[in-house]
C-alpha cells in the first residue's frame, strides 16, 4: 500500500499468531495497512530502507524472534534517531519480570502479555490497536499526511 | 684403733669428754655387770640423749632399757672370743618420757677394757625423724614420677640422662639401664639435632619450655611426635644443675587432627561441588520453566484462536455437534494455559525467598475477596470474617494462600444458596502460639479418606466437569506454608463443607488432624 501511510509494523515469527492478530485487526476494523516482519533482521532491513512516510505509526514487537531477537531489535530501534520516536508495544508470551524490566529500560511504550484465551487476545489487540492508532498522538513530520 | 694413743694428757681427755657432751647424737654408756643375763647398769648419758628422750640417768637406772636395747647376743659381748661381732644398728620408734615417739637410728657397741674384754657398752641414738620424713617424701615423689604415663626424664647440663621413669621406657623403648648415663641426643633424629643446643641454652638461663612439639626417635627407630615440657632443676644453693623433661607421645593425636582436617577439607570441597551442581541445575530449571511458559502458550493460543474464529465466522457451516466439539477443544486449550501458569508458579516457589514482615491479615483477606468479586456476582454469599490478628509472613505469598483457599471456597459452594464462608482463627485457651487460621465453607466438601492427597500436585477429589481446576492450587498453598515453617491441614465431610487450617510457624508439635474445637457450620 504505497500511497497509504503504514499504520503498523508487526514483528512476529509465529505464523499462527500473525494470522490471529491480522484477523482481529481486520475484523474489528482497527488497521488496514500492516507490514509483517518474520524476524528481527527483516524488521531492521525494512526500517532502514523505509522513507519517512513509510515508517509505521506503531511497532508491535514479539520478544522471541530468530536471527535478531526482540530485545536487540528494540535496542536498535531506540538508538536510531529516525525510528526512536515510533511507539513500540511489546506483545509477547513472557510475563517474566526480567523481560519487563529490560524492555522498559530500553524505552518501550507498552508491554502486553499475549493471553491464551482468544476472547481475551482479541480484546487486547483491539484495545491496543484503538489506543495506539486512534487515540495516541504522535509528532508529525513534514511529509506526513494525516489519515482521517 | 688408730686413735688409741690419742689420750695422753688431761687436756686431751677433757677435749674428748667435751665432744661427747656436745654432740647432737645421744650417747648412753652402760657398765656390764653380769655377762650371763646381760644385765647392764647405766653409768653415763650425755645431754643430747636426755634432750631427745626426756629421760635422765636416774630414769634409765629405774626403768631399765627395754625400749632402747634390743637384747644383744651374749656372745657378742665377748670381744676376745671367736664370736666377736660388728656393732649393731637398728632403726626403731623410740618413746619419750612424755609419751611421744620419734624415729631413731640406734647403734650399740661393746667397749673393750684394757684386757680386751668388754666391760662397758655404748649406745648411740640419732633422731632420724627428718631423715625419715625426707625419705618418705622422696619415696612418694619417686613413686609418682616412676608410675606416670608421661615420660619424665632428668638430664644434666651436658645433656646426659640421669633419670628415666617407666613412662619414658614405654614411650622411647629404652630401659633405664640402657640409657641412663648416655647422651640425650640418642633420642633426637638427625634433622632435629639443631634443637638440643638451643634448648640447653634456654635451660641454662632458667627458662621453662612448655608444650614444645617436636619429633623423637624410639629405640626401634620409629619416629614419634612428642610434646615436651622442660624445666630447670636447681640444687639447694639455687644453681641450675640440670633439667627435667616431661614428654607425651602425641603421635596418635596428631594423626587424628590431620584426619579431621582432611575430612573437613573434603567436606567443604564436596559442599562447594554440590552447591555448584545445585546452582547449575537450578539455572537449568529456571531456563526450563521460562521455556515452558513461552513455548507452550503459543500453540495453545493458536488452538483457542482458530477454534473461535471457526465458531464465530463459519457458524453456518458447522453442525451443532461440530460446534460442541470445537468448544471442547477451546476449553481444553484454556485449561492447559491455566495449568501452565499454575505449574510455573509452583515451581518458582522453590526458588523464591520468603520475605517475612508484619502482615495485616484482615486487610489482605478483604483484598483477596475484592479480587474474587466476579466469582461472587449474582450469588447469595454470606461471608463472615472473624478476628484476624496480624502475623509475620511474606505478604505476596500469603495473599496467594488466601486467594487459593477463598477461590476454592467460592468454587465449591456454587451449588449452595446461600453459600457460607467464614475466615477466622481457632480459639486456643492458654496457648496463643502458633495462631491457627482457618477458611471454612458449606460447600461440596470431600471424603476424608482421601485427605492425604489433597495437597499433592494434580490430585483432585472432584470431577473436572463438576468443578474445574488444575489440581495445583492446594499444592501451591502447601508449599508456601511449608516455606514459612508452618502446617496446613483440612477437615471435611462429603456434601457438608470443608475447613482448611494453617499456621505460619512453630507448628512442629501440631498433628495434621482436625482441631476438635471447630464449631460445626450451621
Amino acid at each position: 500500500m504505497p500511497d497509504q501511510p503504514l499504520e503498523l509494523l508487526l514483528v512476529e515469527d509465529n505464523p499462527h499468531d500473525i494470522e490471529l492478530t491480522l484477523h482481529v485487526f481486520k475484523k474489528h476494523n482497527i488497521a488496514n495497512s500492516i507490514k509483517v516482519a518474520r524476524d528481527g533482521a527483516e524488521a531492521l532491513e525494512f526500517l532502514n530502507g523505509a522513507t519517512a512516510e513509510n515508517l509505521p505509526q506503531v511497532i508491535l514487537l514479539d520478544l522471541k524472534l530468530p536471527k535478531v531477537n526482540g530485545l536487540e531489535l528494540l535496542g536498535q530501534i531506540k538508538s536510531d534517531s529516525r525510528t526512536r520516536n515510533i511507539p513500540v508495544v511489546v506483545l509477547t508470551s513472557s510475563r517474566e519480570d526480567r523481560d519487563l524490566l529490560l524492555c522498559y529500560e530500553l524505552g518501550i511504550n507498552s508491554y502486553i502479555v499475549k493471553p491464551v484465551d482468544f476472547k481475551q487476545f482479541t480484546e487486547s489487540i483491539r484495545q491496543l490497536g484503538i489506543y495506539w492508532l486512534k487515540l495516541n498522538e504522535r509528532p508529525q513530520t513534514a511529509h506526513r499526511v494525516r489519515q482521517a | 684403733m688408730q686413735n688409741a694413743g690419742f689420750i695422753r694428757t688431761d687436756e686431751q681427755l677433757r677435749l674428748l669428754e667435751s665432744v661427747v657432751l656436745q654432740t647432737s647424737d645421744g650417747v648412753l654408756m652402760l657398765k656390764i655387770s653380769g655377762v650371763q643375763d646381760c644385765s647392764k647398769e647405766p653409768v653415763f648419758i650425755n645431754p643430747a640423749l636426755e634432750r631427745m628422750t626426756g629421760f635422765s640417768l636416774e630414769d634409765f637406772r629405774n626403768i631399765g632399757l627395754p625400749l632402747l636395747c634390743p637384747r644383744p647376743d651374749p656372745a657378742s659381748l665377748d670381744l676376745a672370743g671367736p664370736n666377736h661381732v660388728c656393732p649393731q644398728h637398728s632403726e626403731q620408734l623410740v618413746t619419750r618420757k612424755n609419751g611421744s615417739e620419734f624415729w631413731a637410728e640406734l647403734s650399740f657397741r661393746p667397749l673393750a677394757g684394757e684386757d680386751g674384754h668388754s666391760t662397758h657398752c655404748v649406745w648411740t641414738c640419732r633422731d632420724i625423724t627428718e631423715r625419715r620424713e625426707a625419705q618418705e617424701k622422696a619415696l612418694l615423689l619417686s613413686s609418682i614420677v616412676e608410675n606416670s604415663d608421661d615420660a619424665i626424664i632428668g638430664k644434666d647440663l651436658n645433656g646426659v640422662v640421669v633419670a628415666w621413669n617407666k613412662g619414658a621406657q614405654r614411650i622411647y623403648g629404652y630401659t633405664p639401664d640402657e640409657i641412663v648415663g648416655r647422651h640425650i641426643s640418642v633420642l633426637i633424629p638427625p634433622d632435629r639435632s639443631y634443637e638440643l643446643p638451643l634448648l640447653l641454652d634456654d635451660l641454662r638461663r632458667g627458662a621453662r619450655i612448655e608444650h614444645y612439639e617436636t619429633e623423637r626417635i624410639r629405640k626401634d627407630d620409629r619416629r614419634i611426635i612428642v610434646s615436651l615440657t622442660m624445666s630447670p632443676i636447681k640444687n639447694a644453693a639455687g644453681y641450675i644443675v640440670g633439667a627435667s623433661i616431661i614428654g607425651r607421645d602425641i603421635t596418635e593425636r596428631k594423626k587424628a587432627e590431620q584426619e579431621i582436617r582432611r575430612l573437613n577439607d573434603d567436606l567443604e570441597r564436596r559442599v562447594i561441588e554440590r552447591t555448584a551442581q545445585w546452582e547449575v541445575s537450578n539455572k537449568e530449571l529456571e531456563a526450563f520453566a521460562y521455556s515452558v511458559s513461552h513455548d507452550l502458550r503459543a500453540p495453545l493460543r493458536a488452538i483457542d484462536g482458530f477454534s473461535r474464529i471457526l465458531l464465530e465466522d463459519h457458524a453456518s457451516q458447522l453442525s451443532e455437534e461440530a460446534a460442541r466439539y470445537l468448544n471442547i477443544v477451546r476449553k481444553n486449550a484454556v485449561q492447559m494455559g491455566e495449568l501452565i501458569d499454575d505449574l510455573l508458579a509452583f515451581s518458582q516457589l522453590g526458588r523464591q525467598q520468603v520475605a517475612k514482615q508484619s502482615v495485616d491479615v484482615r486487610a489482605l483477606v478483604r483484598g483477596v475477596l475484592d479480587d474474587l468479586a466476579r466469582e461472587q456476582d449474582g450469588r447469595r454469599i454470606q461471608i463472615r470474617i472473624g478476628d484476624l490478628p496480624a502475623c509475620e509472613a511474606d505478604p505476596v505469598l500469603l495473599k496467594q494462600v488466601f486467594a487459593n483457599l477463598l477461590g476454592n471456597a467460592l468454587k465449591y459452594t456454587r451449588q449452595r444458596d446461600p453459600a457460607a464462608i467464614e475466615i477466622g482463627v481457632v480459639p486456643q485457651a492458654g496457648k496463643p502460639e502458633p495462631i491457627i487460621y482457618f477458611v471454612r465453607d458449606n460447600g461440596a466438601g470431600f471424603d476424608m479418606r482421601y485427605a492425604d492427597k489433597l495437597f499433592r500436585v494434580f490430585h483432585r477429589l472432584h470431577r473436572a466437569e463438576e468443578y474445574e481446576g488444575t489440581g495445583v492450587g492446594l499444592a501451591i498453598v502447601h508449599r508456601i506454608i511449608s516455606r514459612h515453617g508452618g502446617r496446613v491441614w483440612a477437615d471435611a465431610a462429603v456434601d457438608q463443607g470443608a475447613t482448611f487450617f494453617f499456621t505460619l510457624a512453630g507448628a512442629d508439635h501440631l498433628l495434621t488432624s482436625p482441631v476438635t474445637e471447630a464449631a460445626a457450620m450451621s
